[in-house]
This record gives structure tokens, C-alpha cells and sequence, in this order.
């Protein structure tokens, strides 16, 4: 049990800082609902950040670092199912960004930019590759790129693996995302609330406050956590917790994070949204917080 | 960065577990369920505590000096999770291994140390802690019990509440406020910490009956108590140093969802022999305090691995004693929900465990305080004014 970064793992966190430090964008001037970012999506894919778990003598958690680092972007980057997903799967590196979906005729996130979409069909994982003429982009308040697909006719279906695999580390890579969506979310209402100032004294000096910004912190905190521990252990019982407790915490979090933003936590102009919105995205993915639950118990305790 | 348990760390678990099931008796779970505090439980620790020492498994965090083995904090919190999972054993006498040596040991003097440390060796040692009074509880700094200093000691005058132990206990940790020297503030500074023998002429305890079980909670008066000088820990003045040096050691020292989680699991095998496992609410919920009690247990693995690693204290301590909180609620308002005939007799553990967990927010410094310093101290807002 370690908890501090080996070596190689603070070596790679410091490459990625120094590419986002350069590169990464600045939150909107203008209202967006979500940003996509191409260039920066493609330094970062091209610079093997979202290979890092097909290398010799690394792993999941090695990606889970990675994409709860970009995480707290304010942009929507596909990193989680690219870095932490397709590794587990017979899914050449490079063939990406790749959308996740239950139901591949539904709504699906990143689909739109996706070059690939995974969902199970049965036990199996399967994976088509995708024609972006054959998307529709979705409107949505959800902070990513949203889109759907018009069938699957003509599109040839691929067996990649097991739906069990599939689900076990779209539940760490959803943890791993949310977690880095929390910890941004936080930061902001922390800058925002120190430096507005209400009845003479700043927002965050009034203890009713204080105590729920604490709570969120403390809910960060435990989904990075477990999240990380997930990814090691690639668990099925480890993987649910991490989903389900991030899921299950999404409402109260966002809810509060949005409420101390007060009105300018409703308008487009404030960032807040582009991760609050994408945790409210995040919470309803694998059928939400209650199907994980019922998947932790049924893990720890079998039926 | 990595989460798993060396063959070394993995075999302590399984040596700690298999101790367990030869020293505790056929009816430990009858003694457990009376709580910590309780004669039964006391008398029993006085059992357990020896026989664990014999096993090298009382006091290995100590250092070699003090008649430990240097362990690692890991092998000891591996341990702590093992007993606690089981009602914790050592009774009340799980304190003096975890903080009284240890405070011992860096603010001790050797007098202290030679009449101190041999009854916690020899398992038979029993404290108790005088530290909140009618008037000051979180708030401690406002404490009002009085140490007169007079010829030889101080004079004690005053009374502490919410005392475990006290009725079983042969000393108390006493907190108490000396009169303000001439430029000395009156508030932290005016603090001196009285080693006091629970024997001494003057002191009454009296139980409060409480839900938290028999023999934990209790008011504690000193009528005019003498206390020798040599009993003073540290200096007059250096008592707010050792508190939070004390704090430290208590507020990582229990994992209490080890006895949630031992809980839940046990609960879970009764539904499924009950035939109630297939429903799916019962089972999203129970995963629920699952989870609860996970995030508890890596947050509390955080904190011991900051202690591991040296790395400077960052209030982390607070967020995992928030976690906990919630876990030992979580799986308490689970059972009361599902398996409310566990509180009426049905499961003596199970009420056992809802007993800890209705003070898990409350002892060891409110809740309320850690979202206090969660706020100042991980997140840097700026403090509320202080009331005038």
C-alpha cells in the first residue's frame, strides 16, 4: 500500500503538465455548452499519454492518473474509454476517440468526434467503426459532444472482447473522470466564493457554506480514491463501489457546487457548468448509481 | 502508487485473525454487545491484553526501547482493523496503547515512564480521559476545572462529563486550568495536564445511563483533589502541544468501518437465510452502505499513509473521519430500515455496532469540527468571524 507516485508515474503527470501548460485552453469567453478541443486531443493521443496502460510494466492506474488529470479541463477530451477501456480490449491503439454506449441507438457521448463505438451486444463487447456523415449531433446541457447515430445497418459489428470487461472498466474510467470533474468543480466554487464577498465578509467565511463545501471535498476525495484503487485492482467489486459512490454523490455535489456559483453559476458565461455538466452526464451512465450498487453487493456478496 | 498488501503484510492479517479465534471465547459476542466501557468488556480486556502481549502483538508499534519492535504503521493499522472488526477486544485499554505509551514517550519523564508504562505492558492498565466539562466541549480551550498549584502538587477543584471509563478507570488524563501567570493569556496557555490517580480522596464518578450503552459515559467531580507536582505531563503551558500531538495518534486510531463493514456482512448473510437477498432494493441499498464503508477505509488508508511516508499533517485526517461517520451511519440506518429486529434482540452485534455508531460523530471531536477544518485547512476559506 503506496500511495505516492513511483518514479515513472510523477515523470509522466510532469510531461502532461508540461503539454497542458502550453497548450491547454483557457475557460470560454463565450458562452459554449461544451468545448472540443481537436488540437489539443490530438498532442495528447499523439504524445502515447493515452497508450500509457499497453506499455511494458504499466497499467490502468497509470491511465487512471492521466485522465483524472484531464479531467479537470473545462474541455470534454475522450481520454477515459481510449486510455483506461480499450487496452483491457482486442482494440488496436489508435483507433480512437472511442464512444461508450449501452444502447448504440441512443444519444451516445463523444460520439460526434468518435472514430469507433463499443457497447455490449449480449456477453460480448463488440465495436463498430464510425462514419461521422452517419451522426447527428445531439443538443444537450450535458457538457460533452453528444450525437446519434442514424442504424447500424452497413456497419459491420466486431467481437472485442467480454461485455464483463467492458463494464468493469467503463465503471473505473467513469469514477476516474468523475473524480477529476469534481476536483476542478470544487476548485472553482473555492475561487469563487473566496473572492466574493457578501454582508461585509467573503461567501466562504459563513460556515453553512463551509461545511457543504467540505462535504464535496471530502466526496472528491473518495472517489479519486476508491477510483484509483479500482483501476488497480480491476476488480468487478471495486469497480461498482467506485462508480456507484461517484454516481451516487453526483446530485448533492453538482447541486451545491451550482448553488454557491449563485446566478452566475447559471449562466454559460461561468465555467462551472463544464464540469457540473458533465458529472450530471457522468451519473447516468451504466444505468446509474443504483444498477452499480446492486453490482457492488452482488460482487462482495454474490446472490 | 499502488494498493496491495505485501505476503509479509497479508500473512500479519491472517496470524492477527487466527489469534483471534483462539483467545476470544465462545461467548465473546455476549461480552462485546455490553460495549467498551462496560465491566464485562473492562474485565475482559484485562484477559485479552495479556494474552496478546504473550502473542508479541500488543505493543509491536512501540519503539525497541520502550519494549516494542518498531513496527510499521501499517502492521499496526492492519490490526487495529482486525480488532475493531471483532468489537475491539482491548476494551478501554486500546487507548493506552495507541496514544498514552506514545504521549508517554515524548513527554514523559522517566519517573512517569517506570510507574506508567508496566500496567499498559502487563494489560492491566485502565485511563480514562478528563477532558470535557459541562461548559467546554468542542470548544475545550474554555475548560473551567481548577489546578491550584500548592506546596508539593495542585489542588483540583471541578468536575468533567462525558468520561469513558471513568468508573473502571486507575488514572485519568485530567485537562485543567492553572491561574493565568502575570502576561500569560488565560485561554490555551493557562492549560496543565494532571496524570491523577482515580483513588485519590475527593474524586466522585458518577455513570450517566446512556444509548451508547453501560459504563461509557460518565460526570466526574474533584472535590479539592491533590496532585503531586511529579504527575504534571510537561510543562505548565506546553498542554496544548500535547493534545494536538495526542489528537493526532486518536484521530486515526480506530477504524471504525471495520466493524461497519463486519456488520454489514453479517447482516447480509442473515437476508439471504431469511430468503430476503433477491430484492432489489434491499440489495441497492446494502451496496449503498458497501460503498460507504469503502470509501471510509481508503480514506483512512490515505491518512496512514501519510503517516508511512513522513509526508506533513494536511487535515486529511478530517475528511477520512468524515467518511467515517457516514459509513458507521450508513450501515446503521441500513439495518434499522431492513433489519430492525436486530435491535430487539435479534442480533446483539448488530446493536452493538449501532451503539459505536451513534458516537462516531460525536467522540473524538464532532463531525462538525472536521468540516470546520476541512474548510480552513484543505480548502483555505477564510475563517467565520468569531462571536464576540
Amino acid at each position: 500500500m503506496n500511495h505516492g507516485l513511483t518514479e515513472d508515474q510523477a515523470s509522466i503527470l510532469a510531461g502532461l503538465d508540461q503539454l497542458l501548460g502550453s497548450r491547454a485552453p483557457a475557460a470560454p469567453t463565450h458562452p459554449v455548452t461544451f468545448i472540443h478541443d481537436a488540437a489539443l486531443d490530438g498532442a495528447i493521443a499523439e504524445a502515447g499519454f493515452l497508450d500509457i496502460a499497453r506499455e511494458p510494466g504499466f497499467g490502468a492506474l497509470d491511465a487512471a492518473l492521466i485522465v483524472e488529470r484531464l479531467a479537470r479541463l473545462p474541455c470534454a477530451l475522450e481520454a477515459a474509454a481510449s486510455a483506461i477501456v480499450a487496452p483491457a480490449l482486442d482494440i488496436a491503439a489508435g483507433l480512437r476517440p472511442i464512444a461508450l454506449a449501452t444502447d448504440p441507438a441512443a444519444a451516445v457521448r463523444h460520439l460526434p468526434m468518435a472514430r469507433a463505438l463499443l457497447y455490449p451486444r449480449g456477453e460480448a463487447a463488440v465495436l463498430i467503426e464510425i462514419d461521422p456523415a452517419r451522426v447527428t449531433p445531439v443538443e444537450t446541457l450535458f457538457a460533452y459532444p453528444y450525437g446519434r447515430l442514424d442504424g447500424l445497418e452497413g456497419l459491420a459489428e466486431r467481437v472485442v472482447g467480454e461485455a464483463a470487461t467492458l463494464r468493469r472498466r467503463w465503471r473505473i474510467a467513469l469514477a476516474v473522470e468523475a473524480a477529476g470533474c469534481m476536483a476542478a468543480g470544487v476548485a472553482a466554487v473555492v475561487e469563487h466564493i473566496t473572492t466574493r464577498h457578501a454582508f461585509g465578509r467573503p461567501l466562504g467565511s459563513f460556515q453553512a457554506i463551509q461545511h457543504r463545501l467540505a462535504r464535496a471535498a471530502e466526496t472528491t476525495e473518495a472517489t479519486k480514491w476508491l477510483a484509483f484503487r479500482a483501476a488497480w485492482t480491476d476488480s468487478e467489486a471495486d469497480a461498482a463501489i467506485a462508480a456507484g459512490f461517484a454516481q451516487q454523490r453526483i446530485a448533492e455535489l453538482t447541486y451545491d457546487l451550482q448553488q454557491f456559483s449563485g446566478a452566475m453559476g447559471l449562466t454559460l458565461e461561468f465555467p462551472l457548468h463544464l464540469w457540473t455538466y458533465r458529472l450530471r452526464a457522468l451519473a447516468g451512465e451504466l444505468g446509474g448509481a443504483t444498477v452499480q450498487s446492486r453490482a457492488a453487493a452482488a460482487a462482495a456478496w454474490g446472490d | 502508487m499502488e494498493f496491495g498488501w505485501t505476503q509479509e503484510e497479508a500473512a500479519h492479517r491472517e496470524r492477527v485473525r487466527a489469534v483471534l479465534a483462539r483467545v476470544l471465547p465462545p461467548d465473546w459476542e455476549d461480552i462485546a454487545r455490553h460495549g467498551p466501557g462496560s465491566d464485562e468488556q473492562t474485565a475482559f480486556s484485562k484477559i485479552f491484553c495479556p494474552a496478546l502481549h504473550a502473542e508479541g502483538l500488543l505493543i509491536p508499534h512501540w519503539p525497541k526501547p520502550y519494549g516494542g519492535q518498531d513496527e510499521s504503521i501499517w502492521r499496526q493499522f492492519i490490526m487495529a482493523e482486525e480488532l475493531w472488526a471483532v468489537g475491539e477486544p482491548r476494551g478501554p485499554q486500546y487507548m493506552n496503547v495507541n496514544w498514552v505509551g506514545p504521549v508517554m514517550f515524548k513527554f514523559g519523564t522517566q519517573a512517569q515512564l517506570e510507574t506508567y508504562l508496566p500496567p499498559i505492558l502487563a494489560g492491566q492498565a485502565v485511563w480514562c480521559q478528563g477532558f470535557s466539562e459541562p461548559s467546554a466541549g468542542s470548544d475545550l480551550a474554555a475548560l473551567r476545572t481548577a489546578a491550584t498549584p500548592v506546596e508539593g502538587g495542585y489542588r483540583v477543584n471541578g468536575g468533567k462529563i462525558w468520561t469513558s471509563y471513568a468508573a473502571q478507570a486507575d488514572t485519568c488524563f485530567l485537562l485543567a486550568r492553572v491561574p493565568a501567570a502575570e502576561g500569560v493569556s488565560s485561554g490555551k496557555a493557562a492549560i496543565v495536564i494532571l496524570l491523577v490517580d482515580m483513588k485519590s480522596p475527593g474524586i466522585q464518578v458518577k455513570p450517566i445511563p446512556a444509548l451508547v450503552g453501560q459504563g461509557d459515559i460518565h460526570e466526574v467531580f474533584f472535590d479539592d483533589v491533590f496532585v503531586p507536582a511529579e504527575n504534571r505531563l510537561g510543562a505548565e503551558g506546553q498542554a496544548w502541544e500535547i493534545i494536538n500531538y495526542l489528537l493526532q495518534h486518536e484521530r486515526v486510531g480506530i477504524p471504525r468501518y471495520a466493524l461497519a463493514r463486519r456488520t454489514l456482512d453479517r447482516a447480509v448473510a442473515r437476508l439471504k437465510s431469511q430468503g430476503r437477498w433477491d430484492d432489489p432494493v434491499l440489495r441497492d441499498r446494502a451496496g449503498q452502505a458497501l460503498m460507504l464503508c469503502e470509501a471510509a477505509r481508503m480514506m483512512c488508508y490515505r491518512v496512514v499513509d501519510g503517516k508511512a511516508r513522513d509526508l506533513p499533517d494536511d487535515a486529511f485526517g478530517s475528511l477520512a473521519r468524515v467518511a467515517v461517520v457516514e459509513a458507521e451511519n450508513g450501515v446503521s440506518a441500513f439495518l434499522t430500515e431492513f433489519m430492525p429486529d436486530g435491535l430487539l434482540g435479534g442480533d446483539p452485534m448488530q446493536q452493538a455496532h449501532h451503539q459505536r455508531a451513534i458516537a462516531a460523530g460525536v467522540a473524538a471531536g464532532p463531525a462538525e469540527i472536521q468540516l470546520n477544518l476541512i474548510a480552513q485547512r484543505w480548502l483555505n476559506l477564510p475563517r467565520e468571524p468569531r462571536a464576540r
